[in-house]
């Protein structure tokens, strides 16, 4: 790369300089021309909306997600509900009374109450 | 010409060539997506955006097992198979894993139903339950599918049934709890509207989503305890059998509150099957819809109204003669032979009706005037509250009759009948709401079926309890309830358990025919208290029989109360005091 370096001076009062001091400035022999711009923004373009999709693409992979807790959630409901139902039945005062255990059960002869 | 001439002319009409087509391009898309956006914008919407309700799930009941609330009515998952037949590949196998797991469930004609080629969607079995859904499922048979619906079961079976009321095919709850708190037990129903993929998944993109979610039903917890309730239909079924009832009802209530252990009514009925129904009366909850003439029962309202007006005492005496006229009319007993002189606690020992027309007279300074007509009626109607709806918590409450004394009809002849149940018509729950207020100190409590609701803890949270209003004397009642407690211990306490205070008062009710009171057919009604001695009464329990063409009296309900009195003792733990 190709640099030009060039003095300059300026006074105090510029407030830009002190004493001593050199300033030296580099100019690029580079120059982008206006289809070079063209391209440029047109990837900063592309890279934003890549962002873009990639955010909404994630949002939508969690309605997936949350779609499929909700299924499991609604399987795993009716199975409760299942063996709610299941558990009622079987607690039923019908089948309790005709079960084994409560035919194996016996009047109390006597009833001792304690005093109060 | 030049070259350089040449080649800008191509240069320039290259580019005004694409100028003209992204020109035309800008200018179809500014009309599409500008001019014609709400055309295009209400299209995508159309076929993107998708609206599902979000069925509320339907409040259980609870009935009270002790302090614990146990369920009596919940909600089940079951399944309607449905077949493609077109694509159905092995009929024989679909028809076989069928029967083999859903067994009764599946339609008889499922080899006809399949063998429909030409038809998509053939319904070959309902009400599957989840384990043989998901037993089918695992045979992956191809073109079978499952539409999942919400069943009401009763897991108690016939237990309270008219109490419960029903769920009707179109989801409405019909008689009972279910009638009554209908709009309560099914909730709101929520709704999502979103954009949806093609699997119908709902996706949070799109700007108008709404999501609005389902409230469920309340879960209602009755103050029917179900052991009490069951134990009372057992009675009830025992009872029936031994004196050749066809119906009867038993309730059972807290007097110091109004709450209701049991209500019970048979002959009853599955509300899971109500296919199996062939009388439709079974339906009719009797304790509140079915007014009835309560007879001798009465007399304890008609003291009571006399005491607590300081013109009678349970010593008060009068002169029997076994039978009174009343104008034209003349009124007997049913029990002859106890004439002379003798006194009030006599006359509901013997059930005796002179002595209760008497006390009506009593009441007007010596006859049946408008005073004694009106003072009776402020009892009987606005105070105990015979022939008003009570308010209880059900459907198909009936109002009663007793006629006003400014009308013809309410006259000396209708209120001395109405001293000893005759000539009016209330229900068993509006009596035995009143004697409860005879009993438990003079207080009136609207009967109340709804403990409360049950929260997602598990908690019960009370309703709002009901103020009683105070109707009688303390004093009153203290005397009423002594001689109701004499009344019920010098004819039908053998079976009591000693050590407690229990009273009662039978009734039997002559029934109607062309207009006229017979013998042939009456109802047994017999009504009373028990519990711990020196407090108020723990329960009133009201028994009442019919049959056809059949005198059943309030005799005959004595040992229904006996039974469920001592039983109620042992549920209660009640400790018994001195003999």
């Amino acid at each position: 790369m190709q640099t030009r370096r060039s003095t300059t001076f300026s006074t105090r009062r510029s407030g830009q300089m002190s004493r001593n001091y050199n300033s030296v400035s580099f100019v690029s022999s580079v120059k982008l021309g206006p289809v070079t711009h063209t391209v440029l923004v047109a990837l900063m373009i592309t890279v934003l909306g890549l962002i873009y999709l990639t955010q909404a693409t994630k949002a939508t992979s969690y309605d997936y997600a949350a779609s499929k807790i909700d299924s499991q959630i609604a399987e795993l409901t009716i199975q409760k509900n299942d063996l709610e139902v299941e558990n009622a039945r079987l607690m039923a005062l019908d089948n309790i009374s005709n079960s084994s255990v409560a035919a194996s059960m016996t009047q109390p002869s006597s009833t001792q109450y304690v005093e109060q | 010409m030049n070259r350089s001439t040449k080649t800008m002319s191509r240069t320039q009409l290259l580019a005004i060539g694409t100028f003209v087509i992204m020109a035309a391009f800008v200018l179809r898309l500014f009309y599409l997506q500008v001019i014609q956006y709400n055309y295009f914008a209400a299209m995508s919407d159309k076929e993107q955006s998708r609206q599902w309700k979000l069925p509320a799930v339907r409040g259980s009941i609870y009935a009270m097992n002790g302090d614990a609330p146990v369920q009596l009515a919940m909600n089940e998952t079951r399944y309607t198979v449905w077949a493609d037949p077109k694509v159905v590949e092995e009929p024989e196998k679909v028809i076989e894993v069928l029967k083999k797991v859903a067994g009764g469930t599946v339609r008889g004609n499922i080899a006809e139903l399949l063998a429909k080629k030409e038809t998509r969607y053939q319904i070959v079995a309902t009400k599957v339950s989840y384990k043989q859904a998901e037993m089918i499922k695992k045979e992956k048979l191809y073109g079978i599918g499952f539409e999942r619906t919400e069943q009401r079961v009763y897991p108690e079976g016939r237990l309270g049934s008219q109490i419960l009321g029903f769920v009707n095919d179109d989801g409405n709850g019909q008689y009972g709890i279910e009638g009554a708190l209908d709009s309560r037990l099914k909730g709101t129903d929520g709704l999502i509207k979103t954009v949806a993929d093609v699997r119908d998944v709902p996706l949070t993109i799109g700007k108008e989503n709404i999501n609005i979610p389902a409230k469920n039903g309340d879960d209602i917890v009755l103050t029917i305890d179900r052991n009490i309730q069951h134990q009372a239909e057992r009675v009830l079924q025992d009872n029936m059998k031994k004196i050749g009832a066809k119906s009867g009802s038993m309730l059972v209530m807290n007097p110091r509150n109004g709450k209701i252990f049991a209500m019970a009514n048979l002959p009853s009925y599955d509300p899971a099957n109500l296919a199996t129904i062939t009388d439709l009366s079974v339906l009719n909850n009797n304790i509140i819809s079915r007014p009835y003439e309560p007879a001798s029962v009465i007399k304890t309202l008609t003291m009571s109204t006399a005491v607590d007006k300081g013109v009678m005492t349970p010593d008060s005496k009068f002169n029997n003669t076994d039978f009174v006229k009343i104008y034209d009319r003349t009124i007997t007993n049913a029990s002859k032979g106890q004439t002379g002189v003798i006194s009030m606690q006599h006359v509901l020992n013997w059930s005796l009706n002179t002595g209760t027309v008497e006390v009506a007279k009593w009441l007007g300074g010596g006859e049946i005037n408008q005073a004694a007509r009106d003072t009776m009626y402020s009892y009987f109607h606005d105070k105990f509250g015979l022939g008003k709806k009570t308010g209880i918590e059900l459907v198909g409450e009936a109002e009663g009759t007793v006629v006003p004394p400014n009308t013809v009809e309410g006259n000396a002849v209708r209120y001395a009948n109405m001293t000893f149940g005759q000539g009016l018509n209330v229900t068993p729950l509006q009596v035995a709401s009143a004697f409860s207020s005879i009993v438990n100190g003079g207080t009136y409590y609207q009967p109340s079926i709804i403990e409360g609701t049950l929260d997602a803890a598990g908690k019960v949270n009370e309703a709002s309890a009901k103020n009683g209003t105070q109707i009688l004397k303390k004093s009153t009642s203290d005397t009423m309830r002594d001689m109701i407690h004499k009344a019920r211990q010098s004819f039908f306490a053998d079976g009591d358990r000693s050590g407690y205070m229990i009273g009662g008062k039978t009734g039997t009710a002559q029934t109607i025919e062309n207009g006229k009171y017979v013998f042939e057919q009456t109802e047994g009604t017999y009504l009373g208290f028990g519990g711990e001695k020196g407090k108020a009464p723990n329960y009133v329990i009201l028994v009442t029989y019919a049959a056809p063409k059949r005198a059943i009296t309030g005799n005959d309900a004595i040992p229904s109360f006996t039974q469920m009195s001592n039983w109620l003792i042992d549920y209660f733990k009640l400790q018994p005091k001195g003999r």
